[in-house]
This record gives C-alpha cells, structure tokens and sequence, in this order.
C-alpha cells in the first residue's frame, strides 16, 4: 500500500533534482497529460478499493489516456479550437466522480468497523 | 502493485516538471498605473527635497562669501594688496610698451672700448617714459620703484644693484590702458633719447604697443631709513 506513495515521492525527488523543464509552448500538452495521469491514478485506487483491479485496464488507460490527451491538445492547436478544454473538462469531471466514489467507500469502511 | 508504483513514479516525476516549468517567470514589475504614479510622486517629493537643500546651502554659501568680502579684514587686505601693488611689490600685466636697447652693428663701431649702457641717459629715458604716462616699468627684468636708483659704480651701470651688463636690455612699460600706450608708443617714436642713445653706439627700437605685457616684482624687501610719519597736532594738520 505505501509502495505507490513512495513512487510519487520518488518521482517528484527526482523530477525537481533534474532541474528539467519544458519549453512555454509544451506546457499545454503537459498539463493536461499530467491531468490525465491523475485521473487514471484516481481511477486506479477506486477499482482496488471495489475490487475491480485490472493491471491491464489500469496501464493501457494510463499511457492511453495521457496520448489521447496530448493528441486532442495537439489537434486542438492546429485547429485553432480550444479542443483541450473537452479534455480537461471530461478528466475533471472524472476526477471528481472518482474521488467522490473513494470517499463514499471509505466512509462505509469506517463506519463498518 | 509495481506497475502501480512506476505509474506513480512517472506521475510524480510530470508534477515535478511541470512545476518547475510553470514557477519560471518568478519576478516580474506587476505595478499598476496608479502604484507607478505614487512611486514617481515619492521619487519626486524627494527630488524636491534635494534641490531644497541644495538651494539652502548655496544660500549659506553666498551668505559667507558676502561677510568675507564686506568684512574689516577683507577691506584691509584689499588695501594692503593695492598699496603692495602701488610699491611694486607683486607682478603686474597689462597694456604696454616694450623698448629694447642693443649694440650697434660692430662695424659702425669706431671706438673699440666696452660699451655701456651710461645712467644718465637711462635716467633721462625713464623721466620720459613716466612722463608719457608709464605706470609700471622694468629695466633689464629690474622693477623700478620709488626709491629704485640707477647708478654707475666700478664703471658698470646698475639699478636696483644689479649689473645691466647683457645686451639687449629690454624695458618694459605698462600704461593705463591701451590708448596711452599707444600714445607712449608714437612720442617715443619720436624722442631724442634714440639720438642720444646712437651717440652712445646704442640702439633705441621701440616696439608695437601689447595688450598683455609682464613686469615682475620687486625681489628686494624695501627699506627705508631716514623716514618717519609727519606727527599731526589735535584736530588738523
């Protein structure tokens, strides 16, 4: 359980020690994967608190995800529509109906106990 | 679990980056008109403030000059200095007159004895030259001052107790202003002392009047001697 939590920590030790960053014009494209990301994550730890965990599902939708993302962003740029926005506003959306569904089933583990 | 764990690795490491990549313009000027407006009015109520002082200041300054000036002190130096110039105590320059004195070509020489300068032709020259209006003079870079005294002694002509042995002798006038110089310039032009002085295998060229012309000081400290201030009786003399 304390695996996952150690990786993010890893990962931003290691991020903010690189001392990397993106160019201005990418940042979109990183935003909303990071946003992607988050969702799938979200997405992940509700299917393993319902037990519904799938590695397959959970890594395919992750990398899909973000590619989906940077591409709606990228196709959104050429375009000239703010195509992005349906991203941000689907994995918003997700996010939040997620993290609602994880709360609720960890109140009923509460009070179950 | 592992995969879950580099999902999560890869999720921290995008946060991280897109942290720093969103922290980048950290200073920026985010004052708005109204911000500028009050700091120009800062900078300029003290740049005011600066120009007061200055303005203070150069007002004690000219304050101090004005007291120096009108004091006692500064009235007795100005006489000290005016009266040290009437005695010819410092330099002084001005408009004037140079005359040179040379030997005649020594072929017109007949008389192969040294020559010299005789003092009373030189005397007679200086009566005439103070009387077309000289005010300073020099002979021979000598000042001549009241009680200056040109005289032969061991048959060399000296003034102020110095020899006039080097030819040219020059002598240098200064006059009042321009226009007496050059009046002193055309009666000189037309004196006897050049006739004399020719008598005398010497020659006489009196040059164009100058604007600036040099004349040292005195280089002796005057003595006088035999001299005392006339006692007034009370209330006249």
């Amino acid at each position: 359980m304390w695996l996952p939590v150690l990786g993010l920590i890893i990962g931003i030790a290691l991020g903010l020690l690189s001392n990397f960053s993106i160019p201005d014009e990418y940042s979109n494209y990183l935003s909303i994967a990071v946003l992607a990301a988050l969702d799938t994550l979200f997405g992940g730890i509700r299917a393993h608190l319902q037990n519904i965990y799938d590695e397959k599902v959970f890594v395919s939708g992750f990398f899909f995800n973000i590619a989906l993302a940077a591409s709606l962003a990228f196709l959104g740029v050429h375009l000239g529509v703010d195509l992005y926005l349906a991203a941000v506003f689907a994995f918003g959306v997700r996010l939040f109906q997620n993290i609602a569904v994880i709360r609720r089933i960890l109140i009923t583990k509460w009070s179950s106990k | 679990m592992i995969s879950f764990t580099v999902i999560t690795i890869i999720i921290g490491f995008m946060l991280a980056i897109q942290f720093q990549s969103v922290k980048k313009p950290v200073v920026r000027d985010t004052r708005d008109t109204w911000e500028l407006r009050e700091d120009l009015q800062k900078e300029m109520e003290l740049q005011s403030k600066l120009i007061r002082e200055i303005r203070s200041n150069e007002e004690k300054l000219a304050n101090y000059e004005t007291e120096r000036t009108q004091g006692q002190e500064q009235t007795l130096r100005n006489t000290l200095e005016e009266l040290k110039e009437e005695a010819g105590l410092t330099d002084v320059s001005g408009p004037g007159v140079k005359i040179e004195l040379d030997l005649i070509d020594n072929a017109l020489i007949f008389d192969q004895g040294q020559q010299m300068l005789s003092p009373e032709l030189l005397r007679r020259l200086l009566n005439e030259i103070n009387m077309y209006g000289a005010k300073h003079v020099s002979i021979g870079g000598q000042r001549v001052i009241n009680t200056t005294v040109i005289r032969e002694i061991a048959g060399e002509t000296k003034i102020n107790g110095r020899s006039l042995r080097n030819f040219p002798v020059e002598i240098l006038v200064i006059t009042e202003d321009m226009k007496t110089a050059r009046n002193l310039y055309n009666r000189m032009l037309v004196s006897n002392a050049s006739e004399e002085f020719f008598i005398d295998n010497l020659k006489m060229t009196v040059l164009e009047p100058q604007l600036k012309i040099t004349i040292p000081a005195y280089e002796d400290s005057i003595r006088i001697r035999n001299i005392e201030p006339v006692k007034s009786d009370k209330g006249g003399n």
